[in-house]
């Protein structure tokens, strides 16, 4: 068994009596410690499927098991709990709360879970420093640039030590010298702590820096 | 320990528009506010009414036909008002079975001018011998039965008189008086009348400057016997001696209560009226809350959220909002209350004041009711914050 394993995952919409699919039966396998990249055109149910493997969205049929359990058939507090200490999210969009400094934005996921409750200043400090913004401690996101926004959600999406980071795009509106050392970043903590990544990109260049990439299309897996 | 709890972050939300919050703040203040106001007024008045009867300490008053409404006045609104009835009723009114202790008291209305140098004001003369009113009263405040030529205030009366407290001297009808002390005070409208023994009536009568006549008397107040039943009695005295109107201690202020009765009727339609716009305005607020915030509250559920934790953290900024609207009305209402006081006639005649506890609870009421309503409006709104789905907040433009 797989540590992530995706079968006959199928999404389906109902907008105005027309139904329109997200992703269509797809089946996958992924590897505890993988640096997995999507690419494919919009629409091609990139985001879909990883939200669905985020638990933020649930499949119309199908399955996807970590570790064995079927994360589709969680409650809602359950399903949290999931998000809370095993994925870590990464958005296409500046994702911090814009009343809160850097340090509180790393800290949030803290005080969403039992476990992470001790999470304390000085862990997100260490994140911070590694992600290359330690002294940008007390911060509020509108004095931050776009890539020290994504750096602090980087660090934010580590505090619960997670077991998968996905990240939607992550690097959509930056600079190409940001965007390089964002992926670095990625590249380094997948190397360094083996945290498994699924990465969603439109930039075939970037994508290629992943041990694996796949292509969607239709709501499909294209190739592999 | 984290730096950050739902707490700070409900704090921060709430300090991101400031004036949003002050304008929810006021509005709940002002409920408050009228709220204590209401309470404070409808209670301080019921209050006075209850214990002027119980202070009176009579099961039945006696006064001449016509003259009840005169008498309650008198009673219990501070009115300065006069009516009498002869004396010999005092004999007629013993006859009547079921009476065991009498006694009686005459009622002057002082005037400005060539007669008194002092603030018109009340005056009851009592007879010293059969009272059971101002004696123990009087017992308690200066330790000693007044004399002829001596008069004491009512706790309330001696600002009125415009005149010192103690050891001072004034002119009542042509007599001089030596004001010989103040009495403590009862919250009964008899706080506002100066009080003398009826031996120096015959040397008022004698000035000439009193409509008082000789042999007059205003009121009677009895004790009934154990058992007898004090509407029963006082059917029997009316029938008796259809010269008099009796009233029962629990029939006093009747007028008055039926007027404040009328008026809670105004408040409390004010008050829902009031609640239920301050619970819209929540309301509304908290809609364009939720529709702002949904993109974060979809974060923070990607970050693992649960309905719980988003419920939790705007019930807190709801609950601060409520706690600190609710305590700024309390304030308000009550220094409203005290404030305004002295601009109603119904408050200001009828000595009201409340007690420490009775304080206490109407602002636990106000803060209780004040908090709650800022609660139910927001219930709605946070109840759709928290079935938002997601991906799709998140991926709202």
């Amino acid at each position: 068994m797989s540590f992530l394993q995706i079968e006959n995952l199928t999404k389906t919409y109902t907008v105005d009596h027309t139904t329109f699919i997200g992703v269509d039966n797809i089946s996958l396998s992924i590897d505890k410690g993988e640096f997995l990249s999507i690419v494919g055109h919009s629409g091609s149910g990139k985001t879909t499927l990883v939200s669905i493997i985020g638990g933020i969205l649930k499949p119309t049929s199908g399955r996807v098991l970590l570790e064995g359990v079927d994360i589709c058939t969680l409650n809602d507090n359950k399903l949290s709990d999931y998000r809370a200490n095993r994925i870590g999210f990464m958005f296409q969009f500046a994702s911090l709360l814009p009343i809160l400094t850097a340090k509180e934005n790393v800290l949030l996921p803290g005080i969403f879970s039992p476990d992470q409750k001790k999470a304390k200043d000085k862990t997100a400090q260490d994140l911070m420093e590694m992600v290359g913004i330690g002294d940008k401690l007390d911060s509020y996101p509108s004095q931050l640039s776009g890539g020290q926004q994504r750096r602090v959600a980087i660090a934010r999406s580590l505090l619960n030590n997670p077991d998968i980071i996905l990240a939607d795009e992550p690097t959509g509106d930056l600079d190409e010298d940001t965007e390089a050392e964002i992926m670095r970043l990625f590249e380094e903590i997948n190397r360094e702590q083996g945290v498994t990544i699924i990465l969603i990109t439109h930039n075939l260049e970037l994508a290629g820096k992943a041990k694996r990439k796949m292509r969607m299309s239709k709501g499909r897996i294209a190739d592999i | 320990m984290a730096q950050i709890s739902f707490f700070s972050v409900a704090l921060k939300n709430l300090k991101r528009k400031t004036f949003r919050t002050a304008v929810l703040v006021s509005a709940i203040a002002l409920l408050v506010s009228l709220l204590i106001f209401a309470i404070s007024f409808t209670v301080s008045v019921a209050s006075s009414l209850k214990k002027s009867s119980e202070r009176l300490g009579a099961d039945l008053v006696v006064v001449p036909v016509g003259a009840r409404g005169f008498a309650e006045e008198f009673l219990l609104e501070s009115k300065n008002t006069s009516f009498y009835m002869p004396i010999s009723i005092i004999d007629k009114v013993k006859k009547i079975e079921g009476i065991e202790t009498i006694t009686h008291h005459t009622y002057l209305s002082s005037i400005s001018g060539l007669c008194c140098d002092i603030m018109p004001t009340r005056i009851v003369a009592y007879n010293p011998e059969t009272d059971f009113i101002i004696n123990p009263w009087l017992q308690k405040s200066l330790g000693r039965p007044l004399e002829i030529g001596e008069a004491i205030a009512g706790f309330g009366t001696s600002e009125n008189l415009g005149l010192g407290l103690l050891d001072i001297e004034a002119t009542i009808f042509n007599n001089r008086f030596k004001i010989v002390g103040v009495l403590e005070q009862t919250g009964t409208g008899l706080d506002h009348a100066l009080f003398m023994t009826e031996e120096n009536l015959k040397n008022i009568i004698e000035s000439g400057k009193s409509p008082l006549k000789k042999g007059q008397i205003s009121i009677i107040f009895t004790k009934l016997k154990k058992g007898y039943d004090p509407d029963f009695v006082g059917r029997v005295l009316e029938g008796e001696i259809p010269e008099v109107d009796v009233v029962a201690r629990s029939d006093m202020g009747e007028k008055f209560i039926n007027t404040l009765a009328d008026i809670n009727k105004i408040f409390l339609l004010t008050t829902i009226l009031a609640s239920v716009l301050t619970t819209f305005l929540v309301w509304a607020i908290f809609s364009a809350i939720a529709n702002e915030r949904s993109k974060e509250i979809g974060i923070m559920r990607a970050l693992g959220a649960k309905e719980f934790h988003i419920v939790k953290l705007y019930l807190l900024e709801v609950l601060v909002l409520g706690l600190l609207g609710s305590i700024l009305g309390v304030l308000a209402g009550t220094y409203l209350s005290a404030l305004l006081a002295g601009s109603f006639s119904l408050l200001k005649n009828i000595s009201a004041g409340l007690t420490g506890v009775q304080q206490i609870t109407i602002a636990l009421v106000g803060l209780i009711i004040g908090t709650a309503i800022c609660v139910t409006g927001a219930m709605m709104p946070i109840n759709r914050i928290k079935k938002m789905e997601p991906l799709l907040v998140i991926k709202e433009e």
